[in-house]
């Protein structure tokens, strides 16, 4: 009986630290990734680069789609049987989770161009059951986009012959605020890893409240 | 034997929190090991069943469930699902040879349209072919038994090579 009292005080006192934690802790801002540079009395932190990109409705995708949004991108391939149906059912996640949000939106591009036109991403958006104003499928020149994986999003993304699929890319989701910055990178094929990202989302949102 | 212990320790007086918690832990524990068993306990409960069904998630896990996902729902109209599959149930013999020679074109699962290319792996003996199959046939909402690789080699020489009408 005695060793039960015990632990009815821990009880109590572990859930009055957790409340207390809770209500005193201001929520932390999320991090900035890249490199920044003092400008005067501002800081210049790193952004994603202008783009042009051709998206499933063969609508012209860029910087100024994603103006005053938060976005989540990817890289991937219609035909890549590796991590890419992994990664499109996390997103697929991620897009439930937003849909009806006006503040987000997704941008997956393809990385194998070539074949992924404009009516195969239309097809594929399509029999994911998505809309094409909410998650934007892109394509455009190979070596455009390849260039805005490696420079503006650290993301990996090439040719590789000897690869399986042909290409080497990184399964990454990559959540971009509003002023076009990396906020967060998570493995796009860890069910824990998208839950973190769909928590991050959130967060930020509150940053702009 | 496992319903009979928790028993026990639910009758016990209760000494401390720890022992009050232990049967509750035990069965979250059981729960999910029970759904996952659903489909081999009603079926099946010889070794040699087990040894398929154990050999045949693990290929399932390598050669499927990146496109079918782990839980066999699919994705989308993009993967159909295996989970409820109405194809399944009524074409077992082609699900067995677009395990090894791959599908092409159009196919109908639960009413909808597919139609996108299922490569061919040749690699798989007909014993994997057998332990996937028992894999997928015993799972989820299936309870059709152990596939045994007998049947499979009969039905394997029976499909036509050329992935396009594998199916037909």
């Amino acid at each position: 009986m005695k060793s039960n009292m015990n632990m009815q005080i821990l009880a109590v006192v572990m859930t009055g630290l957790l409340f207390y934690s809770c209500a005193g802790k201001k929520e932390a801002p999320l991090p900035i990734f890249g490199e920044r540079e003092v400008v005067g009395s501002d800081t210049v932190f790193h952004t994603i680069a202008d783009f042009e990109f051709v998206n499933q409705d063969s609508v012209i995708v860029n910087n100024k789609t994603f103006a005053n949004k938060i976005y989540v991108a990817d890289f991937f391939f219609t035909s890549c049987r590796t991590i890419c149906p992994i990664m499109k059912t996390q997103m697929l996640r991620v897009y439930d989770s937003i849909k009806s949000d006006p503040e987000v939106l997704i941008l997956s591009h393809t990385i194998d161009p070539e074949y992924d036109t404009v009516a195969l991403l239309r097809d594929f958006a399509e029999r994911l059951g998505v809309k094409s104003e909410k998650w934007h499928f892109v394509t455009g020149n190979k070596d455009d986009i390849y260039k805005i994986a490696q420079t503006s999003y650290f993301a990996t993304a090439m040719e590789d012959k000897s690869e399986p699929d042909g290409f080497i890319h990184s399964g990454a989701f990559l959540l971009i605020d509003k002023e076009q910055r990396i906020r967060g990178k998570y493995d796009g094929t860890k069910e824990e890893d998208v839950n973190r990202l769909m928590g991050d989302i959130e967060r930020l949102k509150r940053e702009y409240q | 034997m496992r319903g009979k212990s928790i028993h026990d320790l639910i009758t016990k007086p209760r000494r401390n929190a720890g022992l009050m918690l232990l049967p509750f832990a035990i069965i979250m524990m059981l729960l999910p090991a029970c759904s996952a068993k659903d489909g081999r306990e009603k079926n099946n409960n010889s070794a040699k069943f087990d040894q398929y069904y154990i050999q045949g998630e693990e290929l399932y896990l390598n050669h499927c469930s990146n496109c079918h996902q782990k839980d066999g729902s699919g994705l989308g109209l993009i993967y159909p699902p295996l989970n409820q599959s109405d194809f399944m149930d009524n074409n077992f013999t082609k699900v067995i040879c677009l395990i090894r020679h791959g599908q092409r074109g159009e196919i109908i699962v639960n009413g909808k349209n597919f139609n996108k290319e299922m490569p061919a792996i040749p690699t798989l003996t007909d014993l994997e072919i057998a332990e996937i199959a028992t894999y997928i046939y015993n799972t989820w909402s299936h309870q059709r038994g152990i596939v045994a690789v007998k049947e499979v080699s009969v039905i394997l020489s029976t499909c036509q090579k050329d992935s396009t009408s594998a199916h037909k």
